[in-house]
């Protein structure tokens, strides 16, 4: 994970905030997702156009969280998005 | 209440079945429901039983009888299986539930095949509790409250469950080829409830390993994935329609009308899990 990289919400997915958790729906799939908490908070900023290491921050702030565990999770959570087509990932260097 | 036009159309398997895009299979693996699209229409193939071709729109529906399915059968998978896949077209939500009429509305029971949903209704109304669905649970939304449609007024139960909760005169439909399940048509002591009535909780069934009668409330994405997983939808190809689904059943889900419901299933349990039942929906409700 490049903190200088930006992520953004693929096109193709609807996302719905139910209390502190979300829920994904892949139009193109028809498949859905729920969030946990931490990953609800990376889904929402996700959306607003900030890079990997300022959500990374964003979050290491609000959560009561080591860092090498976050950045561990978060790393497993943006690979497992992008591998399931729900989140794109612009090259922070391009 | 939505209405379907139905036709029947020539007998016999359909040569020319489009390609299936998605199947639904028993939980021994063996394919029950096969799924197909083509611009024109939907397609339902029911394997040694009959074909259905449903409009984009779900407003008309023309069934496909293979040979040797009997007229029984044919009402059955229309009426239980058809039926709520078209009117989910029509835009309406359906689910894999049932609902009685309690505290003056209605509470619903959604829950896998097996988790008692029949035998609650079932149990419900021969205490005195009409019911609305023992299947195909269908809701309108107007201005915020859902109202839950009565559907057919029979209840399908297994032998044991008919023995132990209804009447021993009770009118029996005839019997269908796909399933042993015996069809209960309502009566002075089985009443269904034929107007819809205002949804007051839903209760998600568990899979009854509690111990004792239990209610706990389920966060709002539980409630979604709950409501998804028991959603009867049949179009499930167009962007347009997934998104309107998924906004329904968000904005549904957000409502604190969702609980998970467990208790020991045994027939003499149920006078119980009425009584709580019952205080719970009492409980919950703004004084008059």
């Amino acid at each position: 994970m490049n903190p200088t990289d930006t992520a953004e919400i693929a096109s193709q997915v609807m996302a719905r905030s139910m209390g502190d958790e979300t829920v994904l729906l892949d139009l193109a799939s028809g498949t859905y997702y729920s969030l946990n908490p931490v990953g609800a908070r990376f889904w929402q900023l996700a959306g607003t156009g900030q890079t990997l290491g300022q959500i990374r921050d964003a979050i290491l702030a609000e959560y009561d969280v080591e860092d090498a565990r976050l950045d561990a999770d978060l790393a497993a959570l943006v690979a497992d998005l992008i591998q399931k087509k729900l989140l794109v990932v612009r090259s922070g260097n391009a | 209440m939505l209405t379907v036009d139905f036709h029947k159309g020539s007998s016999g398997a359909l040569d020319a079945f489009p390609n299936p895009t998605h199947h639904w299979t028993l939980p021994d693996g063996t394919l029950w429901l096969a799924f197909a699209r083509t611009n024109e229409s939907h397609w339902l193939r029911f394997p040694g039983l009959a074909d259905f071709q449903v409009s984009l729109d779900g407003l008309r529906v023309v069934e496909f009888a293979w040979e040797g399915t009997d007229e029984s059968t044919l009402e059955h998978l229309f009426l239980n299986q058809v039926l709520p896949l078209a009117q989910s077209l029509q835009g309406e939500l359906v689910f894999h539930g049932s609902a009685v009429r309690l505290v003056g509305g209605a509470v619903a029971f959604l829950g896998h095949s097996g988790r008692g949903k029949s035998t609650l209704a079932a149990s419900f109304a021969s205490c005195g509790h009409d019911f609305l669905t023992d299947d195909g649970l269908q809701l309108t939304q107007r201005n915020g409250v859902y109202l839950v449609s009565p559907s057919h007024p029979s209840i399908r139960l297994w032998e044991d469950s008919r023995a132990a909760l209804v009447h021993a005169d009770a009118v029996l439909s005839a019997p269908v080829q796909y399933t042993s399940k015996s069809r209960v048509m309502s009566d002075n002591l089985l009443r269904a409830c034929r107007e819809p009535q205002r949804l007051h909780h839903v209760y998600l069934l568990g899979d009854g390993v509690a111990d004792a009668v239990t209610i706990e409330p389920v966060t709002p994405r539980e409630a979604l994935i709950g409501l998804v997983n028991h959603s009867f939808m049949l179009d499930t190809s167009t962007a347009q329609v997934m998104a309107r689904h998924f906004e329904a059943l968000s904005q549904m889900a957000a409502l604190p009308m969702f609980f998970r419901l467990d208790y020991p299933r045994r027939y003499d349990m149920l006078e119980t899990v009425h009584e709580i039942i019952e205080r719970h929906v009492t409980a919950s409700l703004p004084p008059t």
